[in-house]
């Protein structure tokens, strides 16, 4: 993780991905530079001072806009685990909720374009399946859609749940990204707008 | 002695340690009776400053991959009094745990946007957590965390000491709501409210968390 996540594109020019280590950011197409000193966020555009910025205001310069609506495709590597119980956690004779076990993680590849996302990957041993664990899964079959730390969750038909670990890119931007498209493909299909995506996908008419 | 009680001071020194800060309406707290604690939720380390600076002891809603990710921290956290929560769908385990220790007199903290803010704005309130406080009844204490994303950033490694400022604002109340025919109708000012509420406590602009 690193302030490359929260800052996946330019603000300055739009560059995408932007490079990054952890707490700095910077465009390797005009130089633009985010940095955090003290506590402080700092961007510096190409040559000039560093001035004080808010997180808000790079996030709100880096997310991506209505780009995602047609034709559009994209693709990462990730380590990929599946959800393969959930036991009880007691507490001095109460049962004091549920906890997931997640399955071991093996290298994937996700995808994602305007209908489905796709998840290939081979089922490592032990993740309580056999063979492959590849599917596809229209935006509309999506039951949730979370980051957790450093992970993106997709909570998919037949109460199961995925973990992706992306190996090279920003959780953030995966969850803004399938947000959005799950947004447009609701808006399509007249089902309302997507007014939360955990702990499941909920809408109300516009 | 109780691990909370065991573990609160460490807490505190660390709060300490890792922030400058700075601990306002510490009298806003009901010094008995059930009621819930509900912060925004900017960095890792809220709930290690909200817990140990919480004169009474609360129960705490924590993400069940908490529990699932080494056995030493499932057990430290069950005997700090956390409740495993299930993020990725609903979950009515955690309905019923929260109303019990309720009913005990206890005291429940919810952080109700679900994780960690990227940038730390307010974001918006999930709904569930609304609707849990309308059907309890019991009075709600609004606490705003100001700063601790400076200190330590959701996408960071690297804490920074950096002033916070906590704030435990007026008791709120939102009456009981029993069934989901009177819930429902009272659901979107109940939110708009307590946004409203965390805004102004947590130093950011009004109305930045109302919805999506």
């Amino acid at each position: 993780m690193g302030l490359a996540d929260l800052c996946y594109r330019c603000p300055a020019c739009g560059q995408d991905p932007m490079g990054g280590k952890g707490d700095r950011a910077w465009c390797p197409s005009c130089g633009f530079l985010a940095q955090r000193r003290r506590g402080r966020l700092f961007a510096t555009g190409s040559g000039g001072e560093p001035t004080k910025t808010e997180a808000r205001t790079l996030a709100e310069a880096a997310a991506l806009g209505n780009e995602l609506d047609k034709d559009f495709r994209c693709s990462t590597q990730a380590m990929v685990c599946w959800r393969i119980r959930e036991d009880p956690v007691w507490r001095r004779g109460e049962l004091r909720g549920w906890v997931e076990t997640m399955g071991p993680a093996s290298p994937g590849t996700v995808t994602v374009d305007d209908e489905a996302v796709a998840i290939e990957c081979v089922a490592a041993p032990g993740d309580g399946s056999s063979g492959s664990r590849s599917g596809r899964w229209s935006h509309l079959e999506l039951r949730a859609v979370q980051t957790s730390s450093s992970s993106l969750q997709i909570s998919l038909p037949d109460d199961r749940l995925v973990q992706l670990r992306f190996t090279a890119d920003s959780p953030k931007r995966w969850e803004d990204m399938l947000r959005q498209l799950v947004r447009a493909a609701y808006r399509r299909a007249g089902k309302g707008f997507v007014h939360e995506f955990q702990p499941r996908i909920a809408t109300r008419p516009r | 002695m109780s691990w909370y009680q065991l573990v609160r001071p460490v807490a505190k020194g660390l709060s300490v340690a890792m922030t400058r800060l700075a601990v306002e309406g510490r009298e806003n707290i009901p010094r008995q009776g059930p009621f819930f604690l509900v912060a925004n939720h900017q960095s890792v380390l809220d709930p290690i400053l909200v817990q140990a600076n919480c004169p009474r002891p609360v129960h705490s809603l924590t993400k069940s991959s908490q529990f699932s990710s080494g056995t030493v921290s499932a057990w430290l956290l069950l005997r700090i009094n956390a409740i495993p929560t299930r993020r990725y769908r609903v979950d009515p385990q955690v309905v019923r745990t929260v109303l019990r220790l309720l009913e005990r007199g206890e005291a429940v903290c919810i952080y109700p946007e679900g994780e960690r803010s990227w940038d730390g704005t307010l974001q918006p309130l999930r709904r569930g957590t609304v609707r849990l406080i309308l059907k309890a009844g019991v009075p709600v204490i609004p606490c705003g965390v100001k700063d601790s994303f400076n200190a330590w950033p959701r996408w960071s490694r690297r804490p920074r000491r950096c002033r916070v400022v906590l704030r435990f604002g007026a008791p709120m109340h939102f009456g009981r709501h029993d069934t989901r025919a009177e819930r429902e109708p009272a659901l979107d000012a109940a939110v708009a409210r307590l946004a409203r509420a965390l805004a102004e406590l947590s130093g950011q602009p009004a109305g930045s968390a109302g919805g999506e």
